[in-house]
């Protein structure tokens, strides 16, 4: 087989159907894997060298994670904030796409373009827009004090809080797309026939509509958390320097204390852990289908 | 200086050495024509910059390109012709590009003829050890801190001063390090709100750090310069011994205040904090302090006693473009008393050429770390051991604010 000559798309073809063999498809795909492989992986991967080559070579930087608090502390300052992030950008998201689903469609239309508008604006222009709304001279407050509900400035920014408003409102579109994109796909039929057949609504929803909206939950919770890991705008100013996160550190150990053993072997472990969650996610669903492709 | 004499500077063996050790792995071949590239560009871009001065005739550089291979070196000449027609400063932005474009650039573009550009992307330690490394070093001269000055002239990543350039007696002494100038002065002081403490102002660091007797938030600086050594004073350690910093102490005392404290990264972050009313108390560049005072018709006052002054150091990545003269030359006219007295005027910066101090007017006194009122006062910061110490200060420092 290898040996005959091409005849046009049907020799592609068998040669496709043989999986076993190098199949000729590969070709046209290689260019863009070879560009992702330089451009892309072999960068990373000089850095993930780093972190076994400075300052001297070996393990020592990865001894760091059980040896120092700060380590450890940081990284599970960060899982514990993407953890909130994730479970109030999804909530919110889900909602939102709820209310999208069942608009009008030219109100959906609309409600979209604000989405996507949203979507576009840079992180730092809207973390900057919570300083003004979240600050101690802040919209909110003055708002409150003015309506006489409080008389001290409650203290929304430069703490925790603050960052968790800022990652959550940044990262409900993230969770609304592919929410609306799998609640989009569910027949209105079903929860149709639910009602038909009895169910109350709140019924219908919790034991019909919710269920088959789990792959759309998933793909939102997997999609915000990994995208939360790497907040370094956000915590930097909403934070008040009390509230580091692993990019912001790594950021300091590359640029301040010039750490780049430290702050690869960061990036290395975000990289590894990213990968390991989606390997344990695509044990239980086919990944595939979560982000809309094609069951096999 | 020529292509030979370049050669022979024991400045260039050192880098050729440390290619060598780069190219480990390679081969004997490879390695000499490594070296002959090298030298031809060197060649090229020297030609370009006596053709440039018109020590060179076009003829005779020309020819000098094509001795040198017309083919790689079309482009090359071209770098070269640039290189040698500019001086590129990394700096931090904002006002700075006017004040040292006004200050430093317009006097040395007369004398020189080159133009002074900017890259304003903020010359970090990380960021100099990155460009150097690469071999793509696109900046001349960075406006960095005292310890970048001895922790990258340590590690082999800047070019040594050129004192037959630069006059040492335009200096404050102790500022004058081998591979960095002390061209400027700023400093940690703070600031507080004399809405709250007018009466009873608060007098040095003690005060910053006593919540009781000055109830209210404070501020601090998130990357610990200035921060430990306010904390140390605060506890009683006397100004000339805060050097080397005791830092576990410094961070024992930053713990009582830390339920009460905010951290900036950025000027205009601790300004905000200051006139927001976000603190009681902040620490802030003594410049920005300054500008705080103006604006808010001293509803906001800063306390310049026991500021921390920090040296502004000038310095060279190694195998900056311009060539080590030039830039030498650009450090010399940073340090003229006249360039000097616009940097404190544009930018609140002060001098650190000494005959500039008794220059020093009446109105920026209080302001300036060399002023007869204040040098008495600050503690001069000790790049040394901030540059052996710093990475584990930082980083202790930011494990005890998280």
């Amino acid at each position: 087989m290898a040996r005959a000559p091409y005849k046009g798309a049907r020799a592609l073809n068998v040669m496709a159907t043989r999986t076993s063999r190098f199949n000729p498809y590969w070709l046209l795909v290689a260019p863009a894997v070879l560009l992702v492989l330089a451009l892309y992986v072999a960068p990373i991967v000089n850095v993930l060298l780093l972190s076994v080559t400075d300052p001297k070579p070996g393990l020592g930087n990865y001894v760091k994670i059980f040896e120092s608090d700060t380590v450890a502390n940081l990284i599970w300052r960060t899982i514990r904030l993407c953890l909130i992030t994730t479970a109030a950008a999804v909530t919110l998201g889900y909602v939102v796409s709820y209310a999208m689903l069942h608009a009008l469609s030219h109100v959906r239309r609309r409600m979209m373009s604000i989405l996507l508008i949203s979507f576009w604006i840079s992180v730092l222009v809207r973390s900057f827009a919570w300083l003004m709304l979240l600050g101690h001279n802040g919209l909110i407050n003055d708002l409150l004090i003015g309506l006489g509900l409080i008389s001290e400035p409650l203290p929304l920014m430069r703490n925790e809080l603050g960052v968790l408003i800022g990652m959550t409102e940044y990262m409900v579109p993230y969770a609304i797309l592919p929410l609306l994109a799998n609640m989009q796909g569910i027949d209105p039929r079903v929860t149709s026939a639910s009602r038909s057949l009895g169910a109350s609504s709140a019924q219908t929803f919790f034991r019909v509509f919710l269920p088959l909206t789990k792959p759309g939950i998933i793909a939102a919770s997997l999609l915000v958390f990994i995208s939360s890991l790497g907040f370094y705008v956000t915590p930097a100013i909403l934070g008040g320097g009390k509230v580091q996160m692993i990019a912001e550190y790594i950021s300091v150990q590359l640029l301040v204390t010039v750490r780049w053993g430290v702050a690869a072997m960061l990036a290395t472990l975000m990289i590894a852990s990213v990968l390991a969650l989606m390997y344990v996610l695509n044990r239980f669903m086919k990944l595939s289908v979560v982000f809309g492709g094609v069951a096999r | 200086m020529t292509a030979k004499k370049r050669a022979q500077d024991p400045h260039e063996t050192g880098r050729s050495a440390r290619n060598n050790e780069r190219g480990e792995g390679r081969s004997k071949m490879e390695e000499v024509t490594m070296k002959d590239k090298a030298f031809l560009n060197d060649l090229a871009r020297e030609g370009a910059i006596a053709f440039k001065s018109g020590r060179l005739d076009r003829r005779s550089f020309l020819m000098l390109c094509g001795l040198a291979g017309v083919a790689t070196l079309a482009v090359k000449a071209n770098d070269a012709e640039a290189a040698a027609n500019e001086i590129v400063m990394w700096n931090w932005g904002g006002e700075s590009e006017k004040c040292h474009g006004d200050a430093i650039g317009k006097p040395f573009t007369a004398k020189t003829g080159l133009p002074l550009k900017f890259d304003t992307s903020g010359p970090l330690q990380g960021k100099i050890k990155e460009m150097v490394d690469s071999g793509k070093v696109t900046a001349d001269v960075c406006d960095a801190d005292g310890f970048d000055a001895i922790a990258l002239g340590k590690s082999g990543h800047l070019e040594a001063i050129d004192y037959n350039i630069v006059d040492k007696k335009q200096i404050k002494e102790g500022v004058a390090w081998e591979y960095g100038v002390g061209v400027i002065f700023y400093g940690y002081a703070f600031m507080y709100d004399t809405k709250a403490f007018g009466d009873n102002p608060p007098k040095g660091w003690a005060d910053f750090y006593d919540t009781a007797k000055f109830p209210g938030k404070r501020s601090l600086y998130k990357w610990a310069n200035g921060s430990i050594e306010s904390a140390l004073v605060a506890d009683g350690v006397a100004k000339d011994k805060v050097y080397p910093c005791d830092v576990p102490r410094a961070i024992a005392k930053i713990k009582t205040i830390k339920a009460d404290s905010l951290y900036w990264g950025s000027g205009s972050e601790a300004h905000d904090m200051i006139v927001n009313g976000e603190v009681a108390m902040g620490m802030i560049w003594q410049n920005r302090g300054k500008t705080i005072e103006e604006r808010t018709n001293g509803r906001y006052k800063m306390v310049m006693n026991e500021a921390i002054a920090m040296p502004g150091a000038y310095i060279v990545p190694r195998g900056n473009p311009a060539g080590r003269d030039n830039v030498m030359k650009f450090i010399e006219q940073a340090l003229q008393v006249d360039s000097q007295l616009m940097i404190l005027d544009c930018l609140g910066m002060t001098p650190s050429n000494p005959e500039a101090f008794a220059k020093i007017p009446e109105a920026m006194q209080p302001y300036a770390i060399n002023s007869a009122q204040n040098i008495d006062k600050v503690i001069f910061n000790d790049p040394v051991w901030w540059a052996d110490n710093g990475g584990d200060a930082v980083n202790a420092f930011l494990e005890a604010i998280g």
